[in-house]
């Protein structure tokens, strides 16, 4: 059992341990290390002036990082054991060689050359998000760069000299940072360290330590939750690192499930498509690009590419929001929950999963391993929604699923999933059984949309009004009639 | 930049001659540091071993009077060392830059919620939030004030109503053919600078204080950290290295902050270090004024407008700041770019339960040219003409047609031939005529085009901030350190003193740097705003420079004299450039710049000058609303086409062509800019920043994950930036023109654009009354207003 976090941060081994593992990525970077590039506007994620680079051991075995831009200031040191963290200091010039004179990178050389920067606040967040994107694609177009750079504020320049910079590094080889950072080294230090269980207490006295667990198992896992069922899981952090620095949640004990191997990848059969509970929404991006396009247009709108790269599907399931982005897509597929424990294996159908906001049918010491989701029948027909007040990086106002089952114009069966509209994502019965045997006419879905309006209950908040989302109800069940019926358009009648 | 002035070279011509350095696209004179993140800002500064971090407990109500403060269970907090209220503040707690009727820690009355009441300074960040959240604040609620209605109702008002008037507008509005009226509102904006609010205060011998502080006012945060902790304006020093984007938004309050840390330093002998987070920035910081607007307009069939009256109120929160100029401002812009022969536009602040609103980008002109061009798409509407052939009728004339409501005779005027250029260029005809087609053949999307114009005033509106001072300081190696009043916030301004800096003194430009802004150099500074900052600071500077090179000149006059040659020294005939100076008889001869001033101090020659600007012939009387206010006017237009989905109300903006006038641009780049970062801003103003408060007054829309400013993907996919070229603006330093605010008014267009669209919809249904479009016009407003205007008609047609 080791008691410590080992990474490499700009090239440089540190040991952290004590109270330093629990603090975010960020703070540990400005606070401890003095490296204040890394810079912290809004602290849960939204803003990308913290990005940083998160570099780890490819899963090939091959001799070198992946990088990624996450968002440092959602991010726990605890979560970063046998990692390479690039910050935008590290990207001037290699540290490791003591050089005064810093040899910019392509991508600061350009946005100095472009203007990309004026006040500078979010710059050093953006050359790393820039740098991130251009790790994992060397030539990125115009349409790259606008949806690799969705997770990054700028309030001063109005973008367009941020995508000129980049359109720049396009034709200019730049050193990868594998290149900058010669992997080996660092690796052959942490990889004999990989499968050692992890536990730090934040203090010497028990009475007000914090714990973190870091296993490598899903039985280490389990285990550890039978002994102590109050530890919280934490995977992305995504939501729990925005709770923790808005002071509204924190854990005693803490169970990282950044490690266990078993959680993460995905398979796809004929029937369906399984995903570890650790799979990222970037995994999840993808994947269904070509499997399934109409997934593939939300998860492309889920947070921004640092909050998909750490955020996993697990996460988004078991917090429970009534406006998580997946939910509707996952109910009307009628997708399964798998949940290991010490003693038990249960499946959960999801649309039984959640009784009400932020309940779920989670029983103690019960880890959530897999999620099923069916692939469709041909016949379905299925849209997504949704409607946000900015179209990137933007929580919803308002979701939806729209699946219907057709034999001809005649709908066969019906699932519609709502959020934004309840305390919970709901599934619309009435709605649903009403256009069972029905004709998919405009008519039709008008009469559902009154229906359906009845069976939702939204409320007024910051992100839109009762008529608001009650006229959003209505208006997508027309808008599929619209989408999936384009030869009966209304200028063509 | 190889040729450096301090190279020993003795060559007389130089390899490469230097190119000038106005005109020329040269990176922000910070971007090095910006891109490797080793630029500084406050809360970057190293921590000195004494230092306390402080932060407040705010009100916790919008309205009433403060009952108890319990401090007893924070005050026990290991590392809390101490914690300060009114009571410690000492006789002027009382503040403001137009008047003192700000409190800077709540007495008895509270005023909006977060206002600042207790302030807490502890070792750790820890200690500190904890004894924030120990503090307990007992209070007596009192009906608030939440709307502009309400305070209109309750003569809840700031400062006296103010008039611009011409003509007859009540005579002539009765003998017009067709007649018009209706409210617009157009709502609150968040500044949304990256960096929040931040001061560190040191203290200092007899008394005095450093206070370090993002702030694009120095002066204004030296005087009212004096005034009130009772110390003379010498014992204060204020001094401002850059900020992380500003906007308006530390115009003035910056000064909160600042003084929160000169108290604690003050009271505890320790540096003290304030940062706000981002929540509760966004929660207690003044914004963008909402307003409301009475219209009533009279007009003709060809659309010429001969009266046009305008009631503004502006929501101005609980104190003053400096709501009635930015009042002024509204009133001194509702004519946006059309000659109006009876006008009558009345300006009113209210007083509310909200954070005092303050200084943003534009000033309330944005607030006066968006209701006036809703008032043109209505007329054009009512008309069934293309709003173009309105604005075109209606436009400021070059000859005549061409003196403001108030009086000021609008010359440089380049508006008709900004319109028509971008006209054709932006295709906007051909466009127009495609879009009763491209509308009834998409059953899924409404299209609408706009193009409207904006003329921006360019000076203070009150006379006496219209000036500014500059040191520079020449060295013996030929380089040159300037330091003026203005404060960088990103827009580019020590970039452009540098430049101008580099070629009075026919310099490189990196023999020139820009100093941190602080008043133990520049004292009794204008902010800098109003777009004047190169116009003010650059001509300051520039002064400076002329005395220096007046005096190296007679120098270097004597240096070139060949008597027996018959060449007299003339210090008319010295010349900088190239990194030389010479005598333009003798071409062949000539000294490094570094040479000369090394010279200069054997021969005891100052090396140093102060360098004054003050504006000429500008003045304006708010009591009759007539004056001169403005020195000239910066001019443009924009182009927007959108996309609405029919069902969602969700809008997207495919194209945008601006043409922007800004006489001879001193640094293009910098320029671009600032016109394509003001324009995205207004972007985010007219539609997706949306400020939504809960019934108590508490703002919920408080970080970005509730407040969404414009993102990567918002910038239009065809985006098209032109600039106007033109040299009249004989009045400014480079025939150059300011470029901070106006091209944020430009996104007017995108607004209009959707009102277009709706219109397209509406005009097809008899039913249908107006579509009465607020701003912003967010995905929610729009589906209102789509949802409004099929009432009775089948939908999505």
């Amino acid at each position: 059992m080791r008691n410590q976090v080992l990474l490499f941060i700009n090239g440089n081994p540190y040991r952290v341990s004590g109270e330093d593992a629990f603090l975010t990525v960020s703070d540990f970077l400005r606070q401890r290390l003095k490296l204040c590039g890394t810079k912290i506007v809004c602290s849960e994620g939204d803003c990308g002036s913290c990005s940083v680079l998160c570099g780890r051991a490819s899963p090939t075995g091959s001799n070198e990082f992946h990088y990624l831009p996450i968002d440092s200031c959602i991010r726990f040191m605890f979560q970063l054991d046998g990692c390479h963290l690039v910050t935008v200091e590290g990207l001037a010039g290699n540290p490791l060689v003591a050089d005064r004179n810093p040899k910019l990178t392509d991508v600061q050389q350009f946005m100095i050359d472009c203007h990309g920067s004026q006040c500078g606040f979010c710059t050093p967040g953006f050359v790393v998000a820039m740098t991130g994107l251009l790790e994992t694609n060397p030539r990125p177009a115009v349409a790259d760069w606008r949806r690799g750079l969705t997770g990054n504020l700028c309030r001063c320049t109005g973008y367009d000299s941020i995508i000129q910079a980049g359109l720049q590094c396009n034709s200019h080889n730049r050193p990868p940072i594998n290149e900058l950072y010669p992997a080996a080294s660092m690796l052959a230090c942490l990889r004999p360290t990989l499968d050692d269980e992890i536990l730090i207490q934040s203090n010497d006295d028990p009475s007000v330590a914090l714990t973190i667990y870091s296993p490598n198992t899903i039985d280490q896992v389990t285990a550890f939750l039978a002994e102590n069922p109050t530890a919280k899981l934490v995977a992305g952090a995504t939501d729990l690192g925005v709770q923790f620095n808005k002071g509204l949640y924190q854990p005693k004990i803490w169970l990282d499930l950044n490690r266990v191997g078993e959680l993460t990848g995905i398979e796809i059969n004929e029937r369906a498509i399984i995903a570890g509970a650790r799979a990222t929404w970037t995994d999840f991006e993808t994947l269904t690009q070509q499997r399934m396009p109409q997934f593939h247009q939300i998860v492309s709108v889920f947070g921004s590419p640092q909050i998909r790269h750490v955020g996993t599907i697990g996460g988004n399931l078991i917090n429970a929001s009534p406006i998580a982005d997946s939910l509707p897509f996952l109910f009307v597929c009628e997708g399964e929950l798998e949940f290991i424990s010490r003693a038990s294996r249960r499946i959960v159908k999801i649309n039984d999963f959640y009784h009400g906001y932020k309940q779920v049918d989670l029983r103690p010491g019960e880890l959530l391993t897999r999620i099923i989701i069916p692939v469709l029948p041909q016949q379905s027909e299925l849209r997504l929604y949704k409607v946000s007040r900015r179209k990137d990086m933007d929580i919803a106002s308002f979701t939806a699923a729209i699946r219907l089952d057709l034999e001809g114009a005649m709908i066969k069966a019906a699932f519609i999933a709502y959020g934004a509209v309840g305390p919970r994502v709901l599934r619309l019965a009435a709605t649903e059984s009403f256009l069972r045997g029905q004709l998919l006419t405009e008519e039709t879905m008008r009469q559902a949309g009154e229906i359906a309006v009845t069976e939702i209950t939204p409320i007024t908040d910051v992100r839109g009004r009762v008529d608001y989302r009650m006229q959003l109800a209505k208006n997508v069940l027309l808008k599929f009639y619209f989408e999936t019926r384009k030869e009966l358009s209304p200028s063509a009648r | 930049m190889n040729d450096h002035p301090s190279s020993k070279k003795t060559d007389v011509a130089p390899a490469l001659p230097y190119r000038l350095a106005v005109g020329r696209t040269i990176p922000h004179d910070s971007a090095v540091g910006h891109v490797t993140g080793t630029a500084l800002y406050i809360d970057d500064l190293p921590r000195r071993e004494d230092e306390l971090l402080v932060g407040f407990v705010g009100s916790p109500i919008a309205s009433g009077t403060l009952d108890s403060i319990d401090c007893t269970a924070a005050e026990k907090i290991p590392g809390v060392v101490c914690i300060l209220t009114v009571a410690d503040v000492g006789p002027h707690n009382l503040f403001g830059p137009l008047f003192a009727d700000e409190p800077f820690l709540a007495n008895q009355q509270l005023l909006y919620v977060g206002q600042p009441v207790v302030i807490v300074a502890a070792e750790s960040a820890a200690a500190l939030h904890q004894a924030c959240r120990l503090i307990k604040i007992q209070a007596t609620e009192s009906e608030p004030v939440f709307s502009i209605e309400t305070a209109i109702a309750g003569q809840h008002f700031i400062g006296p109503r103010r008039q611009i008037r011409r003509g007859n507008p009540d005579q002539a509005i009765r003998f017009a053919t067709h007649r018009l009226s209706g409210e617009f509102r157009s709502g609150g904006q968040e500044q949304f600078y990256l960096e929040s609010q931040s001061a560190i205060a040191y203290p200092s011998e007899e008394n005095q204080l450093v206070i370090h502080s993002s702030t694009q006012n120095t002066t204004e945060v030296q005087t009212m950290v004096a005034e009130v902790l009772g110390l003379s304006l010498h014992q204060v020093v204020c001094i401002c290295k850059r900020m992380g984007g500003a906007f308006g938004g530390k115009e003035t309050q910056a000064v909160i902050p600042a003084l929160m840390v000169a108290l604690v330093a003050r009271r505890t002998g320790r540096a003290a270090r304030i940062v706000y987070d981002k929540d509760q920035d966004m929660r207690v910081t003044g914004k963008r004024h909402p307003y409301l607007c009475r219209w009533e307009v009279g007009f003709e069939p060809d659309g010429v407008i001969n009266t046009m009256k305008c009631d503004f109120f502006s929501d101005g929160g609980a104190a003053a700041d400096l709501s009635t100029s930015v009042m002024e401002r509204t009133l001194l812009h509702a004519d946006n770019s059309y000659y109006i022969e009876h006008v009558e536009f009345n300006g009113q602040v209210c007083k509310t339960n909200y954070p005092p609103n303050t200084a943003f980008r534009g000033f309330g002109g944005p607030q006066a040219i968006a209701a006036t061009e809703n008032i043109i798409q209505r007329i054009a509407e009512s008309l069934s003409m293309d709003a173009l052939d309105v604005r075109l009728r209606n436009l400021y004339g070059t000859v005549d047609r061409n003196i403001t409501p108030y009086g000021q005779l609008f010359s440089g005027n380049h508006l008709p031939k900004i319109l028509t250029t971008l006209e054709q260029t932006s295709d906007y005809r051909r466009r127009r005529q495609q879009l009763v087609g491209r509308n009834a053949e998409d059953a899924f999307h409404l299209h609408g085009l706009a193009l409207t114009p904006v003329k921006f005033g360019i000076s203070f509106t009150s006379k006496f901030l219209n000036q500014a001072n500059a040191l520079v300081n020449v060295y013996t190696d030929g380089t040159v350190q300037v330091s003026t009043g203005g404060t960088e916030m990103g827009q580019g301004l020590n970039t452009k003193i540098r430049q101008l800096v580099a070629d009075e003194f026919g310099i490189p430009y990196p023999a020139v740097i820009l100093m941190a802004t602080s008043t133990e150099k520049n004292n009794n500074t204008s902010p800098t705003a109003a777009s004047a900052g190169t116009d003010l600071n650059g001509a300051a500077a520039v002064a400076a420079c002329r005395v220096i090179r007046d005096r190296l000149s007679e120098l270097a006059a004597d240096v070139f004299s060949a008597r027996e040659l018959g060449f007299i020294p003339s210090s008319e005939h010295i010349v900088f450039a190239n990194g030389l100076v010479r005598d333009s008889r003798q071409p062949d001869t000539g000294m490094p710049f570094a040479e000369l001033t090394r010279r200069a101090r054997l021969e005891r020659i100052d090396l140093g000058a102060r360098g004054f600007y003050k504006t000429p012939g500008v003045d304006f009387n708010r009591e009759t609303g007539r004056g001169n206010p403005f020195l000239y006017f910066t001019q443009g237009a924009a182009v927007a086409e959108v996309c609405v989905d029919r069902f969602t109300g969700e809008m997207t903006v495919p194209r945008v062509d601006l043409l922007m006038d800004i006489g001879v641009s001193i640094n293009p780049g910098i320029d671009r800019g600032q016109i394509i970062g003001g324009f995205i801003q207004g972007l985010g103003w007219v539609t997706t920043e949306c400020l939504v408060y809960d019934s108590a007054g508490r703002l919920l829309s408080h970080s970005p994950t509730t407040y969404k400013i414009p993102g990567i993907t918002d910038l239009p996919i065809d985006f098209r930036c032109d600039l106007f070229p033109n040299d009249d603006n004989t009045h400014c330093i480079g025939r150059s023109k300011a470029v901070g605010e106006p091209p944020l008014m430009l996104a007017t267009a995108v607004w209009a654009a959707v009102k277009d669209a709706l219109h397209q919809l509406a005009q097809d249904n008899e039913n249908a009354g107006d579509v009465n479009l607020s701003l912003p016009a967010t995905g929610e407003e729009i589906l209102r207003c789509l949802t409004q205007s099929r009432v009775d008609q089948p939908p999505f047609l």
